[in-house]
């Protein structure tokens, strides 16, 4: 795409100024439920704004965002997350004494990962009683570097490739919604440390962890360094870590449950 | 329904733009993130301004390393390192970026990202949610849920 495109295509960059500011302007809410409370903040308000003028959700959105936006909107995530990389990569930097002390369990925390496929795994096959699209589906969390896996692996137009898309779509979605409830509600119970939860936000995705460890700061606002450094620590980790871990251990151990657990591939249907 | 998985959908395809279209998109992106910036905190413009200065040149040191280093890591990794590397406490000059850097608030820098996000949700990602059907979204959040208790466990057990 053409620089001049870029910044010609100022429908779309004045939309998200309205609706950062927007965002911005109502702050951080937090709505209080039985166990903890759940904070919603103003990135994800920008989500919803988002989609709320996205002209393939309500179509009468079609007048201020056309076609033409959606798809130069979609460069742009990976460029509006940059700045925010650097910065947590700033926080990182001046704290590498403590991420040092916390070595051991931010480099083995990675293998927690494998969290997805213990709890997702059992309930697409045996309840669920999905096909081999819940290997695709459970064995990582679905982001852009394990779609590649199973695309190189099965291709995409696979079982397991629908399985993989599938979650990657929701995650799209809804992924920041969830982990940021997760951590809002987990970090208000106490059942857990907050580094341990700050780690877990490394979840190998920039806006995921920018939920999480958004809603953990503002849970726990005094370890606010602490938590943003090991949250960043563990996401740069798992960028590094998250694809050997997957194509050495997840997937292969996904197709050996499948193996034992699964319904087996009938040349007839049935049974 | 295969066709809209095999070409139309492939997000793990790196966004063909060029070194200077991506300059030139950051800077829109820093622009919005200076209205953000000023909006939702108590920094000045011109504090935000030179900390966005200083953030968007790790981001394009980033993109240089991305492009010209041999071995392929995504470039949000040579970002961060870039990051990590001129905030050690023994880099010379750390304390002055720091400093600078301090007055742009990290999740404000989050939020036009999400506001592009949802823009960019495309038909065929609503239809493959919609086909998926509810037992793929079932099996999402528990991935997710997996992903996220698995590893606060593990950590809290080593910590």
């Amino acid at each position: 795409m053409p620089i001049k495109d870029i910044l010609l295509d100022w429908r779309l960059h004045l939309t998200v100024l309205v609706i950062t500011v927007i965002a911005e302007l109502i702050g951080v809410i937090a709505v209080p439920i039985g166990i903890g409370s759940i904070l919603l903040l103003p990135l994800l308000y920008a989500f919803v704004l988002g989609l709320l003028i996205n002209p393939n959700v309500i179509s009468a959105a079609r007048v201020l965002i056309r076609d033409r936006e959606v798809h130069a909107a979609s460069p742009l995530i990976v460029v509006a997350i940059m700045p925010f990389i650097a910065k947590f990569g700033t926080i990182i930097g001046p704290s590498m004494d403590k991420i040092i002390d916390a070595g051991p369990a931010l480099v083995l925390q990675e293998l927690g990962n494998l969290g997805t496929i213990v709890l997702a795994f059992p309930v697409a096959v045996l309840v669920l009683r999905m096909g081999r699209e819940s290997i695709g589906a459970c064995f990582s969390v679905a982001r852009e570097p394990n779609i590649a896996i199973i695309a190189d692996k099965y291709g995409l137009k696979s079982q397991e490739g629908a399985g993989v898309m599938g979650v990657y779509v929701i995650g799209t979605l809804f992924g920041t919604f969830i982990f940021a409830i997760l951590a809002s509600i987990l970090a208000t119970t106490g059942a857990f440390s907050v580094e341990a939860l700050a780690m877990a936000c490394g979840i190998g995705s920039g806006s995921m962890m920018a939920a999480c460890s958004g809603a953990l700061v503002h849970a726990v606002p005094d370890m606010e360094e602490q938590i943003l450094a090991l949250a960043g620590a563990s996401n740069v980790l798992t960028y590094a870590t998250g694809l050997y871990l997957c194509v050495f251990v997840a997937l292969p151990l996904t197709e050996k449950l499948y193996d034992l657990l699964g319904r087996k591939e009938p040349s007839k249907t049935g049974a | 329904m295969s066709d809209i998985q095999s070409q139309t959908l492939d997000p793990t395809e790196e966004a063909k733009l060029g070194l200077g279209a991506h300059a030139a998109a950051l800077a829109v992106v820093c622009v919005i993130a200076l209205v953000g910036n000023t909006v939702a905190t108590e920094n000045t413009v011109p504090q935000g301004l030179v900390g966005l200065i200083i953030l968007w040149v790790m981001c394009m040191i980033g993109m240089l390393l991305t492009k010209f280093v041999p071995f392929k890591l995504p470039s949000v990794a040579w970002i961060s390192a870039v990051g990590i590397l001129a905030t050690m406490p023994w880099t010379p000059g750390s304390a002055w970026i720091l400093d600078k850097v301090s007055h742009v608030n990290f999740l404000t820098l989050a939020t036009p990202c999400l506001a592009y996000a949802g823009i960019a949700i495309a038909k065929r990602e609503i239809e493959i949610a919609k086909t998926s059907g509810w037992k793929i979204a079932v099996v999402a959040v528990l991935v997710m849920t997996g992903t996220y208790v698995g590893s606060a466990i593990v950590a809290q057990a080593f910590l």
